[in-house]
């Protein structure tokens, strides 16, 4: 077991022996193959996989592991003797408190980089742990802008040495502008100049991110559509019939929603149900409207729905490949944003271990602030590359639609699989 | 019995020299729930007031000083004594509000939930104070903003706030107060019929519970470096607070802190043994079903038990 | 502000609150009963959605008809946990028995997550996609059959407690337990009834809601609170009072999301709540004072 990182560690002698030494025997839910050859590098993979954001938790979750046996099959590490990324996994259940002791647990089973998690409160409480400990630490979704931001200012200020945390998902405010850019392109295109938008929003965490960037960006870019009513629902809500009552009372000519899983199943009927009449349902950055469970549950109401999210590259045959892999391994569920991101996540720590060919803390940060990786399998402005808080500028989202009961992408150009639908066929 | 406790405080004190970063964070987690246990203590265990909204009292400690620290540069150390403050004065209103109008049992447990989650609601809907994005704190290690690069200091901290509401739990036990608190759970008639403010006596329990969880609430914000809304204010922090005292025996001075060291352990356990592989969950399905087992063997908590057998065992 | 959107919502509020109301008879009962507080209520309550859900996808049985099978799966859970769990601690202090519900709310909880997989779930049935238009307003169809059946059954476990002895013994037990005991009832089993009965009303209440709202095994704890507040509003033990209050909670916070920001909808309730505490503690139809 490695104690690299704090020589006076000496907990074998304390009576949460088992604890740790447990904590050592993790590696026993591998595969063996993965067990039985050295040597290792080892890296904690840290979600919420129980609790409220148990959903995309696992999608990530999933996602990192089947990066890392691709990596591992592909040979490794090479520049480190071909050595194996042996994942170490770890549940914050979506509590700040257990998160910290989630990066704790890990880093003292041996865990030299860490990925994850989704929730913002859990990554925020990692941050101290990895600086202090000096581990590498790449949050795959975690969208609250100040985490990052945060460190590197402590790092500019001389209150800490190095930063340690990275992040190669796409902030809020980065989510609100690519959604007016494609809002425009796909207007244009379709040559319809809808005036009136209702903004309807999930209010938890994301949600609220999400459409404070989105209106921001409207803000600042004037187009020709307005934000004529902006309604937010308790997340998870019991009930919207009187919210989307409230939201036709706007007439509305789109309806951008920005939806959990669950709300998006209780949005999108009632709009059918209330004869909502708009040119189409375009959501600026919301999970729940296109994951494969959702199509199916949702069928006819999910139809020609957009929605401007961070996306596998399907021009990309490897992604193909890889989708088809991650339907077969949870039970037909689309390889999408989250199992995304989280899938690169590990690719870009493979290509950093790869450059940096140590696993001394400072020299592997040091690698992953030189990144350009080109490898990644999501929609993407231009290679991974970390600016100076740590953000990844390049990571991007896509326009897709839902047609034939399939997600597909309609904006930017180049990435485009078909043409948008839009404005959506009277029904 | 005090030479015990000597022992064991020198033996906590010790600890860190030999402890690893995660056992350290494990402990400081032990403390930090025993100490907001202990608070809870007062009026949950002692007084018989259950209160499952204490999470109102950590979130409006935390927001108190994260916003006073972010917005005005104040020093936690003195923010985490007016969070303390605001939040006794919650814990006045809401005593104010049940004790005055008579809510008894479960009906205060509703009352203390409710407040809770309105804090949730509308800290959740205010922009000013984050929204659900919440407050980010800056890590810097500075010991001035309550941040320090070795996590042993936190631990002594930890230890510290633990042992402090130990020492106000230990007070009122051997004061008159104690004794009216307890003769106020245990019939509150008879208590007034002897003439006994219960009244005054149930708020000055209130309020230097939520005094003290308000005190907490800084170290949660320095310790995990943001506040969202759900995490602070929600029911499931209540939770984890009333949880540790009742396992260990609500009403005892050694209840809270033994019940933090069964419970503990045994989350962390639990999930280091059950994570793992397909079965997502298990482990808190093995951590509900200990909950149970403790509720049916040791029905009056661990420390009524552990004490009968001690004395068995010397008589 | 528009007269069509509040009509509507009162409408929609009106209607939705069957569900409501269902569930909180259950949590009423069991708490007249027992006075033990069912901190697992929405997670039996998501197991009923659960059933449901098997129910439709696996043997195709609609909602609105295997809603009878889900109250019966319901009832055993309940029995079950009187039985072997709450029994051992009726007379213990009431932390105890909240932490023991807190316990029996994780497994459920976490059983769900792993049987069923984090994803939400919602039941198709031909019912909910159809509306009726009446003029500006529009009648969910599925809303109004959940609402007359809701009705239909607290309707029917009313005159089960008011006409056959059985009911009776339940009654009895929950206005004087040791009395009941003095005449020869058998309360233990008494208890387990009661116990199962309220599962069951929590069950088809589930089952019921399943077309209408999502569910996901991390639900319950909100359903729980829900549930809690109308009972306290409606007055703690009566059947009549967890009805009306059901309705009356849905239609508040249909109104909020009128007139508020709809996220700030269930501070209305809260405040309902908190108002009824202190100005009529027995809540709107409870006996006597707290």
């Amino acid at each position: 077991m490695s104690e690299r990182n704090d020589p006076k560690t000496l907990h074998r002698r304390t009576f949460l022996r088992t604890a740790g030494a447990v904590a050592g025997t993790v590696a026993l839910g591998f595969p063996a193959v993965l067990r039985a050859q050295a040597p290792t590098v080892k890296i904690g993979v840290i979600h919420g996989v129980t609790g409220p954001l148990a959903e995309p938790g696992q999608a990530c979750r999933l996602g990192a592991q089947m990066a890392a046996e691709a990596i591992n099959a592909a040979g490794g590490i090479k520049s480190l003797g071909g050595a194996k990324l042996e994942l170490l996994l770890g549940d914050t259940q979506s509590k700040p408190d257990v998160a910290r002791t989630e990066a704790e647990r890990l880093i003292n089973a041996g865990a030299q980089l860490l990925q994850g998690p989704f929730s913002s409160g859990d990554a925020a409480a990692m941050v101290p742990v990895v600086q202090q400990r000096r581990v590498p630490f790449l949050i795959d979704i975690a969208a609250a802008d100040p985490i990052t931001a945060n460190v590197a200012k402590a790092v500019r200020e001389g209150q800490q040495k190095v930063q340690y945390v990275y992040r190669n998902f796409p902030t809020g405010t980065m989510f609100g502008q690519l959604a007016v850019r494609y809002f425009n392109a796909i207007f244009e295109e379709a040559g319809v100049s809808p005036k009136r938008v209702v903004l309807m929003y999930a209010n938890d965490l994301f949600g609220q991110s999400q459409s404070r960037g989105f209106q921001a960006a409207h803000k600042a870019a004037k187009p020709g559509w307005d934000i004529v009513e902006v309604i937010p629902w308790p997340e998870p809500p019991s009930d919207l019939s009187t919210e989307v009552s409230r939201a036709k009372a706007a007439r509305p000519d789109i309806i951008a929603p920005i939806t959990r899983p669950a709300s998006a199943q209780l949005l999108l009927p009632e709009l059918a149900k209330q004869r909502v009449d708009i040119m189409g349902v375009v959501g600026p950055g919301s999970p729940g409207l296109y994951e494969a469970g959702q199509i199916a549950v949702l069928k006819e109401h999910l139809e020609y729905v957009m929605d401007s999210v961070p996306w596998p590259n399907f021009k990309n045959p490897r992604t193909r490949a890889v989708a088809d892999e991650y339907a077969k391994r949870s039970g037909g569920k689309t390889f999408d944003t989250n199992s995304g991101y989280s899938y690169d996540g590990m690719l870009v720590i493979a290509d950093a271990l790869e450059r940096a060919k140590s696993t001394d803390p400072d020299v592997v940060v040091d690698a992953i602030k030189k990144t350009r990786f080109t490898g990644h399998l999501m929609v993407s402005a231009g290679p991974v590359v970390f600016n100076e808080i740590g953000d990844n500028p390049n990571a991007s989202t896509a326009l897709i639609q839902i047609l034939g009961q399939k997600p597909v992408v309609v904006w930017p150009k180049e990435a485009a699989q078909q043409k948008a639908v839009f404005p959506r066929p009277k029904r | 019995m005090r030479w015990a406790a000597v022992i064991a405080i020198a033996v906590l004190l010790a600890l860190p020299a030999v402890l690893g970063s995660y056992a350290i964070t494990v402990f400081i987690f032990i403390f930090f729930y025993a100490f907001l246990g202990q608070a809870w203590n007062i009026i949950g265990g002692y007084a018989g007031q259950l209160s499952v909204g204490h999470a109102a009292f950590v979130g409006l400690g935390a927001y108190t000083s994260a916003m006073l620290s972010i917005h005005a540069g104040l020093t936690p150390w003195i923010g985490m004594l007016v969070g303390g403050v605001v939040s006794a004065a919650l814990g006045a209103l809401i005593g104010y509000l049940g004790f005055r109008f008579g809510l008894r049992g479960f009906y205060f447990v509703l009352l203390t939930v409710a407040f809770a989650e309105i804090f949730r609601i509308i800290a959740l809907n205010t922009d000013w104070v984050g929204g659900a994005q919440g407050l980010y704190i800056t890590f810097t290690g500075d010991p001035r903003q309550f941040q320090f690069q070795d996590n042993r200091v936190y631990y002594y901290v930890s230890l510290g706030l633990m042992l402090l509401a130990t020492g106000v739990v230990a007070w009122i036990e051997r004061h008159r107060f104690g004794a009216y608190l307890v003769a106020i759970r245990e019939d509150e008639n008879a208590c007034e019929a002897l003439g006994v403010d219960t009244f005054r006596y149930k708020m000055l329990a209130i309020v230097v519970s939520a005094f003290l969880t308000g005190i907490g609430g800084t170290f949660y914000a320095f310790y995990l470096f943001s506040l969202q809304p759900n995490s602070v204010f929600g029911i499931p922090l209540s939770v984890e607070i009333v949880i540790r005292p009742i396992v260990g025996g609500s009403g005892t001075i050694l209840g809270p802190i033994l019940g933090s060291f069964i419970l503990s352990p045994l989350a962390e356990l639990s999930r280091t043994y059950f994570s793992q592989g397909g079965w997502t969950g298990m482990h808190l399905i093995v951590y509900g079903a200990l909950l149970i087992g403790v509720v049916l063997f040791l029905p009056q908590g661990a420390y009524p038990a552990l004490r009968r057998l001690l004395l068995r065992v010397r008589g | 502000m528009d007269a069509a959107l509040i009509g509507q919502g009162l409408l929609s509020g009106l209607l939705f609150g069957g569900v409501y109301s269902l569930m909180a008879v259950g949590l009423t009962l069991i708490f007249g009963v027992m006075r033990v507080v069912n901190f697992a209520h929405g997670d039996m309550m998501v197991w009923g959605m659960y059933l449901a859900w098997m129910l439709a996808t696996r043997l195709g049985v609609d909602p609105y008809a295997g809603f009878v099978l889900c109250a019966g799966g319901l009832f055993v859970v309940g029995f079950v946990v009187q039985r072997t769990l709450v029994d051992r601690i009726v007379d213990a202090p009431h932390e105890m028995q909240i932490l023991l519900m807190l316990g029996v709310a994780l497994v459920l909880e976490n059983a769900a997550l792993v049987a069923f997989g984090p994803d939400p779930q919602r039941v198709r049935s031909a019912l909910t996609a159809s509306t009726l238009w009446l003029g500006p307003i529009f009648v969910d169809v599925g809303r109004l059959v959940t609402f007359g059946l809701a009705v239909l059954l607290t309707g029917a476990l009313y005159l089960f407690l008011a006409r056959t002895p059985l009911g009776r013994s339940v009654r009895a037990a929950a206005d004087n337990p040791y009395g009941a005991l003095v005449i020869g009832t058998d309360v233990r089993r008494v208890y387990a009834v009661a116990f199962g009965i309220g599962a069951a009303c929590v069950g088809a209440a589930g089952a019921l809601v399943s077309p209408i709202l999502p569910f996901q095994p991390a639900g319950g704890l909100s359903l729980s609170v829900a549930s809690f507040n109308i009972v306290i509003i409606g007055g703690m033990g009566s059947l009549l009072g967890a009805f009306v209050g059901g309705l009356l909670v849905s239609v508040a916070e249909s109104m909020g999301a009128v007139f508020l920001a709809p996220s700030m909808k269930e501070l209305v309730s809260f405040s309902l709540l908190i108002a009824i505490l202190l100005f009529r503690p027995a809540g709107l139809f409870g006996k006597g004072s707290a």
